[in-house]
């Protein structure tokens, strides 16, 4: 019997001998259960096969420049639900996020006919792939494997996202708030740019704030500048974060 | 920038530089050479994050190690949600933080989107 999500994360953790804050393993064992599970847009073996590409890109010692097409290269394996456009488009964002313009957004989405909410989805797979990876290659950590695509068809649930003035994607905006948005925007009176880029997928809403309540700062706690979980402080957290956006030269 | 605001909230003084330059020790950010190391050697030399992790836990501790492993990893994550939507700011938070940018070259990236 092949091993669950949560347990392939649990034991990864476990093994390390390290102690690894049980909200943490939590999260990233959150984010493992929905990676090979159908989503919004894509289905399980499709999200599984842009996970496969996001590991290639981050572990590739020798990356291509961000202008060349990495599946041309052969480093990619040939996928049969992957365009090799695509496959492309996710090496770039995970190996060069930085260099993207929204005329290659543009290109991209021409040449690959992917809809704004599966590119939202990609990201998704890309934030999840790339948080449980990173922490595991840092904490120095046995690397996760994948789990097994399920079957199943994606939802397709729509939300009533808009054109937007902050990003090259749709977002829904506050006052169009819907029961699957609530959790992320209730109570807030605003929302940060960033955080309301993915509100096209809330799925992919749930994935970024998981992963940030236990990474970093829970979001009702960002206003606190003094919030700590008793080890590394608030100025630490936020020195840690400002050197590694500018290693990745993100102005945002 | 968070850094300044979660530094100037307790009247402490911080140079932004330290950010993208040699990081120093400093009161603002205890550790910092430590924790940069921490960042720079998970970006640009592989070979030597177990040196780097090592001397994080020997100045501090296994958990605030852990708990700086997981903040790079949040970063991972933030970082490609912005550059992969196209995300920019606000122009009032332009204006805010327009300082800062200039004097760290931030506004030079190619992610710039102002």
């Amino acid at each position: 019997m092949s091993q669950t999500p949560t347990s392939i994360i649990k034991a990864c953790h476990q093994s390390s001998g390290l102690e690894i804050r049980p909200d943490l393993t939590a999260a990233h064992a959150h984010v493992w259960e929905k990676l090979a599970a159908p989503g919004t847009w894509w289905d399980g073996t499709e999200r599984l096969a842009i996970a496969k590409v996001v590991r290639t890109a981050l572990e590739d010692p020798d990356p291509t420049p961000p202008w060349v097409s990495a599946s041309s290269t052969g480093r990619l394996a040939h996928s049969s639900v992957l365009s090799s456009q695509l496959q492309d488009a996710i090496y770039r964002l995970t190996r060069h996020a930085g260099t993207l313009t929204e005329d290659w957004y543009l290109s991209m989405r021409d040449a690959t006919a992917i809809t704004h909410q599966q590119w939202v989805e990609v990201i998704d797979v890309v934030i999840s792939v790339a948080s449980v990876l990173r922490f595991a290659q840092l904490a120095g950590i046995d690397r996760p494997e994948f789990p097994t695509a399920l079957d199943g068809e994606p939802s397709r649930q729509e939300q009533p996202s808009k054109p937007a003035n902050h990003h090259w994607v749709p977002v829904v905006h506050l006052e169009d708030m819907t029961p699957e948005l609530e959790p992320f925007y209730k109570g807030l009176p605003v929302i940060a740019p960033v955080i309301r880029a993915l509100s096209s997928v809330p799925a992919a809403m749930d994935t970024l704030s998981v992963l940030s309540n236990a990474q970093y700062i829970p979001n009702r706690e960002m206003v606190d500048l003094n919030w700590s979980r008793g080890n590394l402080s608030r100025r630490q957290m936020e020195f840690v974060a400002g050197r590694l956006s500018a290693h990745r030269e993100c102005f945002y | 920038m968070m850094l300044r605001a979660s530094s100037s909230v307790n009247d402490l003084e911080l140079d932004l530089s330290l950010v993208r330059g040699e990081a120093s020790e400093n009161e603002a950010v205890q550790h910092a050479p430590a924790l940069a190391n921490l960042v720079d050697s998970s970006v640009n030399d592989l070979e030597t994050l177990s040196t780097a992790r090592a001397a994080l836990v020997d100045v501090s501790d296994e958990e605030t190690m852990i708990d700086a492993c997981a903040v790079v990893a949040n970063f991972e994550m933030m970082t490609r949600i912005a550059d992969g939507t196209g995300t920019r700011h606000p122009p009032e938070r332009l204006d805010a933080i327009g300082d800062i940018s200039h004097s760290l070259g931030l506004d030079q990236f190619t992610s710039a989107r102002i």
